[in-house]
C-alpha cells in the first residue's frame, strides 16, 4: 500500500478519462478530445482531486453536469460518471434518445443493479443506439478523497447519514436499513480501490457494530465468489507487497461527543471552524476599502483552492496558528529576496554588454536571464500562494480576536484534561464580549460532558449553579436544546461504559519573548497569547494505539474482532492475529472533523513505520453538529 | 478497481430485445442502423482531424531522422548515416513551412468556428479542441527546436575548438584541405574543419612528398587559398550570425515576456495615477480649511479681547457713576 489513497483515487479517475485503459507516458502524444458528464456526485469526487487545467490536458475540452441542458455534439465520444440512480439512468436513457454524442462510455459511481442495466439496454435499443455504448463500468469510487490519508463519505446527501439521522429517538428500522447500506456501499468501493480486505474491530452495541457485521458479511460474500472477485487478479498487484493486512478500527462518534465541539488552534482545523470551508475550498468575504466615509464598504466572495500543490500549506496545516503567522512572514521575506536577485540581474547585463571578445560571458549572463525569466512564472506563483494564505490567516486572526478564540481554546483544554482551572465557567459565560453564543454554548456543553459529577446530580448547591448557568447562558443568547441532548447522551453512556479520558495535556501560555518576537511580524498579535500545545491524545487516538499494538486494556478488549477471509465468522473478539498493525484506517460513523484527523497524523509521525487513514462519514464543523444537538434535544 | 461490465451490458440487450419479441414490440433496428451512417460528418471535426494527423507525421518524421540529425561529429567519415548539412537544412526549412502550414490551418478552423457555431457548448467545445491541437504542435514544434539548438550548439564548439588549432599550423595548410572538402560542396554550409583538416593534412602530406609543385600548380593553389581565405570569411560570417540568430530569437522571447508584463503594469501605473491626482485635491482642500480657520481664530480671538475690553470700561464706567 505504498500510494496514498489519494494517489489510487486519482489513477483511477485519469484512467477511467482515458476510456479506461492505462494512460500512457509519452508526453507529446497525439489528444482525443471527449466530453465529461457528471452528476453531483462525481463532480465532488472529482473536484479535489483534478484541477481544471488537468482535465484539459487529459483532452477533456467539456465538463457538464447530467442534469443540464446539453446541445448535441456529434463526433465526440462521452464519458459519464454519474451515480446509477432512478433520474441519472432516466437521463441517460433521454441522451441515448436524442443522440447527443457519437459514443457513450458509462462508469457508474458504484455498481449498478441488473434491472437498471436492463433499462438503459432497452433505452439503448429503442434510440438504436446499441452500438454507439461502447463500454459499461463499475468505478467502485463512492467516497471523496480530501487528503492523503483522509476520506470522507459523501457531501450531496449528508442529512442521511448524519449524527442527527442515526441518533434520532424516532428512528425506524427500514431508515436505520437505509443509512447502514449506504455506508457499508461506500466503505466497500474505498476497500476495493485501497486493494486490501482489512481486519475489523469495532466496539459493541451501537451504529459502528451494525456497520461492521454488514461490511464483513459484503466483503465475505465478494470474497468467495471466485469468479467475481474484486479483490484478486492485477488489481492486488502493487497492493499485496505488504504482507500484513491493515486494520479497520469502527468507531462511533457517541465515543467521545466533546472533540467536535471543541475550539481548536491548528490552521486547517481553525479554517473549518471558523471560515466556509468544503472540499478543500476556502470562501471569504472580503470588504474592499472603502473610498468615501458616506459609501458603504463592498463586500466581495473570494474562493481559494487549498491543494495538494500547495507546499506551504502541505507544511503547516497541522501547525499552530502563531507558527503559521510567522511562516507567512518567512516566505514573504525569501520571495522579496528572490524578487531582487532577478531586479540586479538587470543591471549585470547592462555592463557586460559591450564585452564583445567574452562570449562565453555574454551566453553566461543570458543563461541567467533566461532562468530569471524562466523562474518569474513559479515567482509568481508562490507569490499568489503568500497572498493568499495572508488573506486566510488575516481572516482567521480577525474572528480569533473578535471572538476571543485564544481564551477558550485554552480554558477547554484545561477541562479536557482535568487540571486547575483558574478561572471560573461562569465568569466566561457571561463576559460579554468573549464570543458568540454558540460558543459559549460549546463551551459549557464540554464542561458538561468532561465533568466527573455533572452539576445536575450532586447536592442541591450543585442543582442551583445548573440553573445559574442556564440564566447566564440564556442571557447570553444561547440556545439550549442541545442541552437536552447532552443530558440524556450522558445518562446513557454512564450507563453503559466508564466516561472517556482526554488525556492530560498542559498548555503552556508562552511568555513575552514571544510577543517581542511577534511584534517584528506583520500579524500583530497582542491581546492573543501565544499557546503551545503539548502532545496530547484524544479517545480516538488512544483506541487505535491500544488495538494497533496489541495492548490489552479495559476499553478496547471488550471489541469485535471480525476477519472476512476466515470460513466461519466468529463472535469472539480474541483477535487470531497477534502481531501489532502496520497500517490502520479509523473510520467514525456519524461525522468527524479535522482536529481528530490532525491527532491522528500527529500520532503517526511520532511513531516510525506506521500508516493511520481517516474517514469519516461526514465532515461537520463545530456550528453545524451544534445544530445537529440542538434538532436532537428538541425533539 | 473497475469492474468491465460491458458484457453484462451486452447480454441485457440481448435478454431485452427477446423479451420484446415475445412481447411483440418491434423495432426496425436494421434499416435505421445502415441509414444513420450516412449521417453527415461535421466538417470541423474532420478538419480537426486532419491537422492532427498532419502534425503527427511531423513528429514521426522528425524523431525518426532525429538520430541522423543530430549525429554531427563522428570521426569516421565513412559513417553511412551521416547527414550532410545540405539535408539537414532541407528538413529544417520543410519543417518550418510545414508547422506555419499548420498554424494557419488551426487560425483558419479557429475564425471558422466562431462564424458558423450554434450553441454555447459547441463553441467553447470547438475552442477547447483547438487549443490541444495547438498545444499538440508546440510540443513538436519543441522537439524540432530542440534538435536544431543541439545542433547548432555543436557546430559553435566545432567552431571554437577548430579556432585553437590553426595558431599552430599557417593558414596554407588549413585551406587546401578545406579546399579537398569545400570543392564537391554548397558553400554556405560551416564546415567542421578541425578534423578533417587533421586527414586533409595528411594526404596532403602524402601529396607533397610524391611531387614537386610546377608553377602553375603553385598559381592555382594561391588563388585557390584567395577564394577560399573570401569563402572562410564568409563562413565566420555565418557562424556569427547563426550565433546572433539564436540569441535574436531568445532575446525577442524575453521581449514579449517583458511586453507583457509591461502591459500588466499599466492598468496599476493608472490606478496610481488616480490615486495620487485624488491624493492631491483632498491635500489642497485640506490647506484652504487650514487657513480658513486660522482665521476664524483671529477674529474669534479679537472679538474676545473686545468683549473684555467693554466689560472692564464698563465696570470703571459704573464704579466712577457710582461714586
Amino acid at each position: 500500500m505504498a500510494a496514498s489513497i489519494r494517489e489510487k483515487q486519482t489513477a483511477a479517475l485519469k484512467r477511467m478519462l482515458n476510456f479506461n485503459t492505462p494512460p500512457l507516458k509519452n508526453t507529446t502524444a497525439e489528444p482525443v478530445w471527449k466530453v465529461l458528464i457528471y452528476d453531483r456526485f462525481g463532480q465532488d469526487i472529482i473536484s479535489p482531486l483534478l484541477s481544471v487545467k488537468e482535465l484539459r490536458d487529459m483532452g477533456i475540452t467539456l465538463h457538464l453536469l447530467l442534469h443540464s441542458d446539453r446541445d448535441p455534439i456529434p463526433d465526440v465520444p462521452a464519458i459519464y460518471f454519474v451515480m446509477p440512480t432512478e433520474e441519472n439512468i432516466d437521463r441517460i436513457c433521454q441522451d441515448l434518445r436524442n443522440q447527443l454524442y457519437e459514443s457513450y462510455y458509462l462508469n457508474f459511481i458504484s455498481a449498478i443493479s441488473r434491472s437498471k442495466l436492463e433499462d438503459i439496454a432497452s433505452a439503448a435499443l429503442a434510440a438504436n443506439a446499441v452500438n454507439q455504448v461502447t463500454k459499461v463500468f463499475d468505478q467502485y469510487l463512492n467516497f471523496i478523497t480530501l487528503e492523503d490519508d483522509m476520506f470522507v463519505l459523501c457531501n450531496q446527501n449528508k442529512e442521511q447519514i448524519s449524527y442527527h439521522a442515526i441518533n434520532k429517538p424516532d428512528i425506524m428500522d427500514t431508515d436505520m436499513e437505509v443509512i447502514m447500506d449506504t455506508i457499508v456501499d461506500s466503505l466497500f468501493c474505498f476497500f476495493v480501490t485501497l486493494g486490501a480486505v482489512p481486519i475489523i474491530r469495532c466496539p459493541r452495541g451501537n451504529a459502528a457494530e451494525m456497520v461492521a457485521v454488514k461490511l464483513d458479511k459484503k466483503l465475505r460474500e465478494n470474497l468467495r465468489d471466485a469468479r467475481n472477485s474484486l479483490f484478486t487478479g492485477d488489481t492486488m498487484g502493487a497492493g499485496q507487497f505488504s504482507f500484513q493486512r491493515p486494520l479497520f478500527v469502527l468507531a462511533d462518534r457517541n465515543l467521545d461527543l466533546a472533540t467536535p465541539l471543541h475550539h481548536t488552534w491548528t490552521y486547517q482545523a481553525l479554517i473549518h471552524d471558523v471560515l466556509d470551508f468544503h472540499l478543500n475550498r476556502v470562501t471569504l468575504e472580503e470588504s474592499l476599502g472603502s473610498e468615501a466615509g458616506a459609501r458603504p464598504k463592498k463586500k466581495t466572495k473570494k474562493s481559494y483552492d487549498l491543494t495538494a500543490a500547495d507546499q506551504f500549506w502541505q507544511k503547516h496545516k497541522g501547525s499552530p496558528f502563531p507558527e503559521v503567522a510567522e511562516s507567512v512572514q518567512e516566505e514573504l521575506d525569501k520571495y522579496r529576496a528572490q524578487e531582487d536577485e532577478v531586479k540586479r540581474l538587470k543591471s549585470i547585463m547592462g555592463l557586460e554588454g559591450e564585452d564583445e571578445g567574452a562570449i562565453s560571458m555574454l551566453s553566461d549572463n543570458t543563461a541567467k536571464l533566461t532562468s530569471a525569466v524562466s523562474s518569474l512564472p513559479e515567482l509568481l506563483e508562490k507569490k499568489r500562494l503568500i497572498d493568499l494564505h495572508t488573506n486566510v490567516a488575516t481572516a482567521v486572526l480577525d474572528h480569533i480576536k473578535s471572538r476571543k478564540l485564544d481564551v477558550y481554546f485554552e480554558y477547554e483544554e484545561k477541562l479536557m484534561s482535568k487540571s486547575t482551572l483558574d478561572k471560573s465557567l461562569l465568569d466566561i459565560i457571561t463576559d460579554p464580549d468573549a464570543g458568540t453564543p454558540e460558543d459559549k454554548m460549546r463551551l459549557f456543553l464540554i464542561f458538561y460532558i468532561t465533568a466527573q459529577q455533572p452539576p445536575s446530580e450532586t447536592f442541591s448547591s450543585s442543582q442551583g449553579d445548573l440553573e445559574q448557568y442556564k440564566k447566564a447562558l440564556i442571557d447570553a443568547g444561547c440556545d439550549l436544546s442541545p442541552l437536552n441532548y447532552i443530558k440524556q447522551w450522558k445518562a446513557f453512556t454512564k450507563m453503559a461504559t466508564t466516561p472517556a479520558n482526554y488525556g492530560n495535556s498542559g498548555v503552556k501560555p508562552m511568555g513575552l519573548f514571544s510577543r517581542v518576537m511577534n511584534t517584528g511580524s506583520q500579524f500583530v498579535m497582542e491581546g492573543v497569547k501565544n499557546l503551545v500545545l503539548k502532545q496530547h491524545n484524544l479517545p480516538v487516538t488512544r483506541i487505535l494505539d491500544n488495538l494497533m499494538d496489541m495492548k490489552s486494556n479495559p476499553e478496547t478488549d471488550d471489541y469485535r474482532y471480525f476477519d472476512p477471509k476466515m470460513l466461519r465468522g466468529s463472535e469472539s473478539s480474541i483477535p487470531r492475529n497477534k502481531n501489532p498493525f502496520q497500517e490502520a484506517i479509523v473510520f467514525v460513523v456519524g461525522g468527524g472533523n479535522y482536529i481528530e484527523y490532525q491527532n491522528l497524523v500527529d500520532y503517526t509521525k511520532a511513531k516510525q513505520g506506521k500508516r493511520v487513514m481517516y474517514g469519516c462519514s461526514e465532515l461537520f464543523s463545530a456550528a453545524q453538529f451544534m445544530k445537529q444537538l440542538s434538532q436532537l434535544g428538541q425533539k | 478497481m473497475a469492474v468491465d461490465i460491458t458484457l453484462l451490458f451486452k447480454a441485457s440487450v440481448k435478454t431485452v430485445k427477446t423479451r420484446n419479441k415475445a412481447i411483440g414490440v418491434g423495432f426496425d433496428s436494421m434499416k435505421d442502423d445502415i441509414l444513420k451512417r450516412d449521417r453527415p460528418k461535421n466538417g470541423f471535426s474532420t478538419k480537426a482531424k486532419e491537422v492532427l494527423s498532419n502534425i503527427s507525421k511531423l513528429k514521426e518524421f522528425l524523431l525518426q531522422h532525429r538520430k541522423d540529425y543530430v549525429n554531427a561529429g563522428s570521426l569516421i567519415s565513412s559513417d553511412l548515416t551521416r547527414m550532410t548539412d545540405s539535408e539537414r537544412d532541407q528538413i529544417d526549412q520543410d519543417a518550418q513551412i510545414f508547422m506555419r502550414t499548420c498554424s494557419e490551418a488551426i487560425k483558419q478552423l479557429r475564425t471558422d468556428a466562431e462564424k458558423r457555431v450554434i450553441s454555447v457548448q459547441m463553441k467553447e467545445h470547438r475552442g477547447a479542441v483547438l487549443d490541444l491541437v495547438d498545444i499538440y504542435l508546440k510540443g513538436v514544434c519543441k522537439l524540432y527546436s530542440e534538435q536544431r539548438a543541439i545542433r547548432v550548439k555543436r557546430v559553435v564548439d566545432k567552431k571554437r575548438l577548430s579556432r585553437l588549432e590553426p595558431e599552430q599550423r599557417g593558414k596554407v595548410e588549413k585551406t587546401p584541405s578545406e579546399d579537398m572538402e569545400r570543392t564537391p560542396h554548397e558553400e554556405n554550409n560551416v564546415k567542421p574543419t578541425c578534423m578533417v583538416s587533421v586527414g586533409g593534412v595528411d594526404l596532403w602530406e602524402d601529396n607533397k612528398v610524391e611531387d614537386e609543385l610546377s608553377p602553375e600548380e603553385i598559381q592555382m593553389v594561391h588563388s585557390h587559398e584567395q577564394r577560399l581565405a573570401l569563402t572562410q570569411t564568409n563562413a565566420v560570417k555565418d557562424l556569427k550570425s547563426l550565433q546572433i540568430e539564436g540569441k535574436v530569437v531568445e532575446i525577442s522571447r524575453l521581449q514579449e515576456i517583458f511586453a507583457e508584463k509591461v502591459l500588466q503594469q499599466e492598468t496599476e501605473i493608472d490606478h496610481i495615477h488616480q490615486l495620487v491626482v485624488g491624493a492631491t485635491e483632498n491635500v489642497k482642500e485640506g490647506n484652504e480649511d487650514i487657513r480658513e480657520a486660522i482665521k476664524n481664530n483671529a477674529g474669534f480671538r479679537v472679538w474676545i479681547l473686545f468683549f473684555l475690553v467693554m466689560c472692564s470700561f464698563s465696570l470703571l464706567f459704573l464704579d466712577w457713576y457710582d461714586s
